[in-house]
């Protein structure tokens, strides 16, 4: 193996604690380290993803101690997937935000990127770990630095956001740390795939609390109902590609947090109609809420968590094309999310009250914003031929195997609503009277490359969907296989698979 | 070769023979009207005279294409609907083009002259032709429900629609339709009143209503044109509803001149007979407003309708 | 490269050449697109064999193309009126802005639809459907009306109806293991005899496209507010899509008789299908007469005749849906031409509002041709193209369905027809010539051409209606359906009488010569011709300020005497529940309070619920 999956957190780590020392040298090296780092770890992803097809599993024993006393990263098909896709998410976003605010002063400067490239540490640190431990130590980085950034501009709604976030984060972070305890009362170790073999000798009652617990806890990151009231406030008061990196990347290492708990440490039956019921609840709720939103970013906040709530559904229902669509959707859902997110704070930046209505007509002075948000949108809503529309199709062709009619007919249900409020905005964009000659802030030529880019990654999974199927299929069947996760992880003898 | 010269011969004949009985029953009526009104009356031959005068006038004013036209869809609808009704049963002289259509043709082609009528007034930029035009229409609507309720029924009853079939079935059976189904018999007598655009239903070109509604800006040969026109398709009318329910005219087995003159004359008793009934009743009724007539036909005839094509689904 | 492939390609191609070549040269756009879609049709009707299939898999799910004998009458049409709406369309939106928009969603429908044609799997049928309905969704506001009503009507219905197609597939591909079209109905998705609502659920799909009660309510106001030239296809060709989704659903289902079960079913849905297809004309109908702008009317009167389409559809036999194929064929070359006509008096004019104009005929002669016979044509009288369908649906209802009452539904609706068609003539061509038009024109070459080329269709159809019967015929066999007795001009029914359209055509003919000769020829020095001005009223001259025109309250007779029809309204059930779930969902948003000591009071209380029920909810 070429490269060990501790670069994902060595590198960044260093680059974080080296930034302030470089600042003094060169006033822009701020705004560059990460952007180099982020673009590392995307040479690092292909090269595991490449290495992990061919082998299986990929684990790392961190400082020599053997799992599982020792602390292990694991890169399975799965969890290489989602990192890739943050790993590259995480560099157009750097990209996006190059330049974002045209004024902002150094010791801004500094926070502003040590933060933003932390919490994409953070997230993929939670997705690679293979210590429940050592979970919970990232999701609390993550917690901080997204707590940090959302109350980045000092303002009262920032702040206001920003402690909202942090009560309920709090709760958070106090329920897992809780379960984990009570779970090494009952097992005795703290290595996942430990856990996992001795899980059975838990009594019920201990572990359903256990479980309850993590589910309270990993659902808050998740952003399921009731949990997510944090989320609206957090993600519109954000910096643009602050918000963009939460709807992108952090609810998604929620989310893999919540699934891997589930699938690999827990064998509890009720859990999976527990996901749908709930996915299902937040759903519906949130596409209600979003109807009726007049602020851009907290209309996209509300529709991430539908999208959410409609992953979990499609986890719960737990067979292998349900699996397999749901990771279909995260991918999807982080793509056109970002950019979503991505025009959408563009379009924000140029309305002074920040609401929908008043952006009528302002295609006409940013057309390709406004393309690529009307692209976002049809694809987020899944109409072909972009393409939401294959991992909807998937979900849906998953639960009817299942003869399940009542949830395919509250998904579609819910997405005549998606489409409502999606085509309201995109038909203000283009068909209302606008103003003619107000100034507009137009993104530099970095924001609409990455933009572009992803714009072009919607369409080609579109057109042409089994690019990923054949990675996605890999990935769903590998979640669903305990067995070998487990010996795969202790019986590795050698810090090197 | 003779049998097409002989359809032809036939064809021209049924035309003037159903033009000149036209335009003398018109003649007939309005005598009697006047008699009935304590007047004198014009002479039987009226009509004719009236023809003569308006063909012969030296200017005549024409409003524009549509206009021109009118008069010649009225014809063309006439003769059509002529040549596609059986005449007399089966005979030789005046087979015409029976065996090639049949009754919800008939019905679409009397539509092809009000329709021709219609644009051709409104061109004129008259409104009181455009007014008559809408009254019409609208009543048109009122009477055509129990009419083609009373249609349906028959061909339901007999599983056939072409006239010449049904007349046959009379033939042979030898039941008028006005007994065999009672009820469609009234509904289409019903619908015949509007038809005929006698009083109550005359609203359409009441001249102290509407200035004589559509007719109103055509003169000359153009009007002439029409009035013919307007006696073929009396004269039509009256022979579709004989054939449908009065077991039509002419003997099909025997063609020699004595049979089919006397052919003729039964026809002509017939429909002259059938022709009285709305012109009794026009004599004696107000005129109804537009939306008092098609409420009234959508009342009582409706029903009798409905109560004939029940007749004819379970009674037969 | 198969000869699907490179149609596709072609097309979707086209539509980003239209959409940047608007930004390079300004007005290129409709000229592309137009010669586009020539390209396409002519390769389609040259390369194009019937029966071939493709097949490649995508997304790992094989769909399958080809063209059968059914799909090929609805390519007629919709290549046919798309090539002359493109046509038309290069005048009559040469002043407009977002030209590049346009036309490449205008390109973007014609793929949908071509797709939908080409589509033997269920899948594809539906990403093409989908195509086919966010394209014209983008065109219904391009006028940019009030979106939220008319624009997002159609898309929420259209969606509805969609989805539910969607259920339907999904459960299909569940149940019978396929998503081939062929396959899914050996396999008995539509028998009715179990998962009944799969066929259900697919006709409510095609019957929003096809505006069917009570789904029809968004159809008045799109077609009406959409530009004109996309309205030729939208009504003339979409609409279409629907039939061919419920021709194939009911013939599919009509071939089935297993057991009582099965045919009572179906017996129940035909009957429903029927009513609601003579509801919907009858009520469709008698708003179009009531109307005052053109565009309305027409739009009204479109879902008028779609009514009698699937009437003639739920009967199930040859005749009946011989009667209905051919009245789509039909109905799309006279509404296509309609809509061009009305989108030339628009143009020439600047309104089609009835009670501002009157007295084009004789400043626009051409396009009042075009109109006097769609309008022939449509009020089906002989001896046009609209007489023989409605010929044949009639025969069909008397002599082969048992639904009498239904027959009666239909020919009031087609009597008011007629009221709606002299409604349109008068309105726009006939009557008092006005000051406010006087400087009105005829519309240029290009419009006139795809209009005079529809009419002549028209025109040809009627007198030789076995043109069209022969792939229409071919079609039903397809289907699955024996051979009705036709020929190049007879018509024949069931019971066996005949309406022999040669002798029509020949009576009608002669006759017309020889008067119309007589009438101009006597006294033809005699003949004065004279304006609208010079009449009679009551003998007297009107002077200047005369109010001469009568446009208003055309039908007010016939409105006071159907008071009680017009009570009654669709929309408004609609707008109701469309209301309550507003309010359903305002109520949702407000459990986002924005307290954060809510909030968190949410997640203890959360906690507490999951500890108190846990033993239910996660029993091993």
């Amino acid at each position: 193996m070429v490269i060990s999956p501790i670069h994902y957190i060595f590198v960044p780590l260093v680059a974080a604690f080296a930034i302030p020392l470089l600042s003094k040298l060169n006033k822009e090296l701020p705004r560059i380290i990460p952007g180099i780092v982020l673009f590392y770890n995307i040479i690092i992803s292909f090269v595991l993803m490449q290495e992990v097809n061919e082998v299986g599993y990929i684990s790392e024993v961190i400082a020599g101690w053997r799992a599982p006393i020792g602390i292990n990263l694991i890169i399975t098909p799965f969890s290489g997937f989602l990192v890739s896709l943050i790993s590259v998410l995480g560099f157009l976003i750097w990209l996006y935000g190059f330049r974002f605010k045209k004024v902002i002063d150094d010791g801004e400067l500094r926070s502003y990127n040590i933060l933003q490239m932390m919490m994409i540490t953070g997230a993929i640190g939670i997705i690679i770990t293979g210590d429940i431990f050592n979970l919970f130590v990232f999701l609390e980085i993550v917690a901080i630095t997204a707590v940090s950034l959302t109350s980045f501009y000092r303002g009262r709604d920032g702040a206001e956001a920003g402690f909202k976030y942090l009560l309920i984060g709090g709760f958070a972070s106090a329920m897992i740390l809780l379960a984990i305890l009570i779970l090494y009362t009952q097992v005795g170790t703290l290595n996942m795939a430990e856990i996992a073999e001795r899980m059975h000798t838990v009594p019920t009652g201990i572990k359903s609390t256990i479980l309850i617990l993590f589910i309270v806890g990993f659902g808050i990151e998740a952003e399921l109902f009731p949990l997510n009231g944090w989320a609206p406030d957090a993600y519109s008061q954000a910096p643009g590609p602050t918000s963009t990196a939460f709807a992108g990347i952090v609810v998604k290492a929620g989310v893999y947090g919540l699934i891997r708990i589930i699938f690999t440490l827990f064998d509890i039956e009720g859990a999976y109609d527990f996901l749908i019921i709930a996915g299902l609840i937040t759903m519906i709720i949130a596409e209600a809420a979003a109807l009726k939103q007049t602020n851009l970013k907290r209309m996209l906040a509300y529709s991430s968590i539908g999208q959410m709530g409609l992953a979990l559904i499609a986890f719960g229902i737990g067979t292998k094309e349900a699996v397999f669509a749901a990771m279909f959707l995260l991918l999807n859902h982080a793509i056109i999310k970002s950019l979503l997110f991505m025009t959408g704070s563009i379009l924000m930046y140029n309305s002074k009250e920040k609401t929908i209505s008043s952006l009528h007509g302002i295609a006409k002075r940013l057309p390709f914003i406004s393309i690529l948000f009307a692209i976002g949108a049809f694809a987020i809503v899944g109409l072909p031929p972009f393409s939401g529309f294959w991992s909807k199709l998937y979900i849906l062709s998953a639960a009817a195997d299942k003869e399940m009619i009542f949830l395919i007919v509250t998904i579609l249900a819910v997405s005549v609503i998606e489409i409502i409020y999606y085509f309201r905005v995109v038909s203000k964009l283009y068909f209302a009277e606008g103003t003619t000659n107000v100034e507009v802030y137009k993104p530099k030529i970095n924001a609409k490359i990455s933009m572009l880019i992803l714009g072009i990654a919607i369409f080609v999974i579109g057109f042409y969907p089994d690019l990923v199927t054949g990675y996605l299929h890999n990935a769903a069947d590998i979640l669903l296989d305990k067995a070998s996760y487990i010996q795969y992880v202790l019986n590795t003898d050698s810090t090197i698979q | 070769m003779e049998d097409l010269g002989l359809k032809i011969f036939g064809a021209i004949l049924t035309t003037f023979m159903a033009f000149a009985v036209g335009m003398t029953y018109g003649g007939i009526v309005r005598k009697l009207t006047a008699r009935v009104q304590n007047r004198y009356g014009p002479p039987v031959y009226q009509n004719f005279l009236d023809l003569l005068k308006l063909q012969s006038k030296k200017t005549n004013i024409a409003h524009g294409f549509m206009g021109h036209m009118a008069p010649v869809w009225i014809i063309i609808a006439a003769v059509t609907v002529l040549m596609f009704i059986p005449i007399l049963n089966g005979n030789l002289w005046f087979p015409n083009l029976s065996f090639h259509g049949d009754l919800i043709f008939l019905l679409y082609m009397m539509v092809f002259g009000s329709l021709g009528m219609a644009l051709g007034a409104g061109q004129t930029g008259n409104p009181n032709s455009a007014i008559g035009v809408t009254r019409g229409l609208s009543q048109m609507v009122g009477y055509e429900i129990p009419f083609v309720l009373a249609l349906v029924a028959l061909m339901i009853q007999y599983e056939t629609t072409s006239v010449q079939d049904l007349t046959q079935i009379q033939h042979e059976t030898g039941v008028w339709n006005a007994f065999a189904n009672p009820f469609a018999f009234l509904a289409a007598l019903f619908a015949s009143l509007g038809m005929f655009r006698y009083s109550p239903f005359d609203i359409v070109g009441a001249p102290a209503e509407l200035a004589s509604g559509p007719v109103s800006e055509f003169g000359g040969k153009y009007l002439g044109t029409m009035m013919s026109g307007g006696a073929v398709f009396a004269f039509i009318k009256l022979t579709l509803y004989v054939h449908l329910f009065f077991g039509g005219a002419g003997n099909p087995d025997n063609s020699g001149i004595w049979a089919t003159l006397a052919g003729i004359g039964i026809l002509l008793i017939k429909t002259f007979l059938l022709y009285m009934i709305p012109v009794f009743y026009g004599w004696i009724n107000p005129r109804y407003r537009t939306e008092q007539a098609i409420r009234y036909f959508w009342g009582w005839p409706t029903a009798l309708g409905i109560l004939g094509v029940l007749w004819a689904v379970y009674i037969y | 490269m198969n000869i699907f492939f490179l149609l596709i390609i072609i097309l979707f191609s086209g539509a980003l050449l239209s959409f940047v070549s608007n930004r390079i040269v300004p007005k290129i756009s409709g000229i592309i697109s137009f010669l586009i879609i020539s390209l396409v049709s002519i390769l389609f009707f040259s390369q194009v064999n019937i029966g071939e299939t493709f097949q490649f898999i995508l997304g790992e799910i094989p769909m399958q193309y080809g063209v059968t004998p059914y799909t090929y009458i609805f390519a007629i049409i919709v290549l046919g009126l798309g090539t002359l709406a493109a046509m038309y369309s290069i005048e009559y939106m040469k002043d407009k802005d977002r030209l590049g928009y346009f036309y490449s969603n205008f390109l973007l429908t014609i793929l949908g639809m071509l797709g939908i044609v080409f589509s033997q799997d269920f899948i594809s049928l539906f990403i093409f459907w989908e195509i086919m309905t966010w394209s014209s969704y983008l065109l219904v506001i391009y006028n940019g009306y009030n979106s939220r009503n008319v624009g997002m009507k159609y898309m929420i219905f259209s969606a509805i109806g969609a989805y539910a197609m969607l259920t339907a597939i999904v459960s299909i591909k569940a149940n019978y293991g396929t998503y081939t079209i062929a396959e899914a109905i050996q396999n008995g998705a539509f028998n009715f005899s179990e998962h009944m609502y799969i066929p259900i659920m697919l006709l409510v799909g095609f019957a929003v496209k096809a505006a069917l009660m009570p789904l029809h309510v968004w159809a008045p106001n799109a077609y009406s507010k959409s530009p004109m030239s996309f309205t030729s296809i939208f009504s003339g060709a979409m609409s279409k899509m629907g039939i061919l989704g419920i021709g194939l659903v009911l013939a599919s289902a009509y071939s089935y008789s297993n057991n009582d079960d099965t045919t009572n079913y179906i017996t129940a849905l035909r009957y429903t299908l029927g009513w609601l297809g003579g509801i919907t004309a009858v009520m469709a109908t008698i708003y179009a007469l009531i109307q005052t702008d053109a565009k309305k009317l027409l739009a009204y009167s479109s879902v008028a005749q779609l009514g009698y389409i699937i009437v003639g559809l739920s009967t199930g036999t040859e005749l009946g849906v011989m009667a209905a194929l051919f009245l789509a064929v039909v109905h799309g070359i006279f509404k296509g031409a309609l809509f061009m006509v009305v989108g030339a008096i628009e143009k020439q004019v600047g309104t089609t509002d009835m009670t501002k104009i009157s007295g084009l005929i004789r400043k626009m002669p051409f396009t009042f041709f075009v109109a006097l016979v769609s309008i022939i044509a449509l009020a089906g009288v002989p001896p046009l193209g609209g007489f023989v369908g409605k010929w044949m649906l009639y025969e069909a209802l008397i002599t082969e369905s048992n639904n009498y009452f239904l027959i009666i539904v239909i020919f009031f609706s087609s009597t008011a027809a007629f009221l709606y068609s002299y409604r349109f003539l008068f309105g726009l061509f006939l009557g008092q010539e006005e000051k406010e038009t006087e400087h009105v024109t005829e519309a240029p070459i290009t419009m006139i051409i795809p209009m005079m080329i529809l009419a002549i269709l028209l025109i040809v159809t009627g007198a030789f209606p076995g043109i069209l019967f022969e792939p229409i015929s071919h079609g039903m066999h397809n289907l699955g359906f024996s051979d009705v007795n036709w020929s190049m001009s007879v018509l024949v029914n069931v019971w066996g009488e005949e309406s022999n359209m040669t002798y029509i055509n020949l009576s009608i003919g002669i006759v017309f010569v020889v008067i119309f000769a007589f009438l101009t020829i006597k006294g033809y020095k005699g003949t004065k011709n004279v304006g609208t001005k010079d009449i009679s009223t009551g003998g007297e001259i009107p002077t200047e300020n005369e109010n001469l025109t009568f446009q208003l309250d055309f039908f007010k007779p016939f409105e006071r005497a159907a008071a009680p029809l017009y009570k009654r309204s669709m929309d408004k059930i609609w707008n109701d529940l469309g209301n309550a779930i507003d309010s359903l969902s305002d109520f949702m948003r407000k459990i986002y309070s924005g307290n954060g000591q809510t909030y968190a009071l949410f997640v203890v209380i959360f906690l507490v619920i999951l500890l108190l029920f846990k033993d239910t909810l996660f029993a091993n």
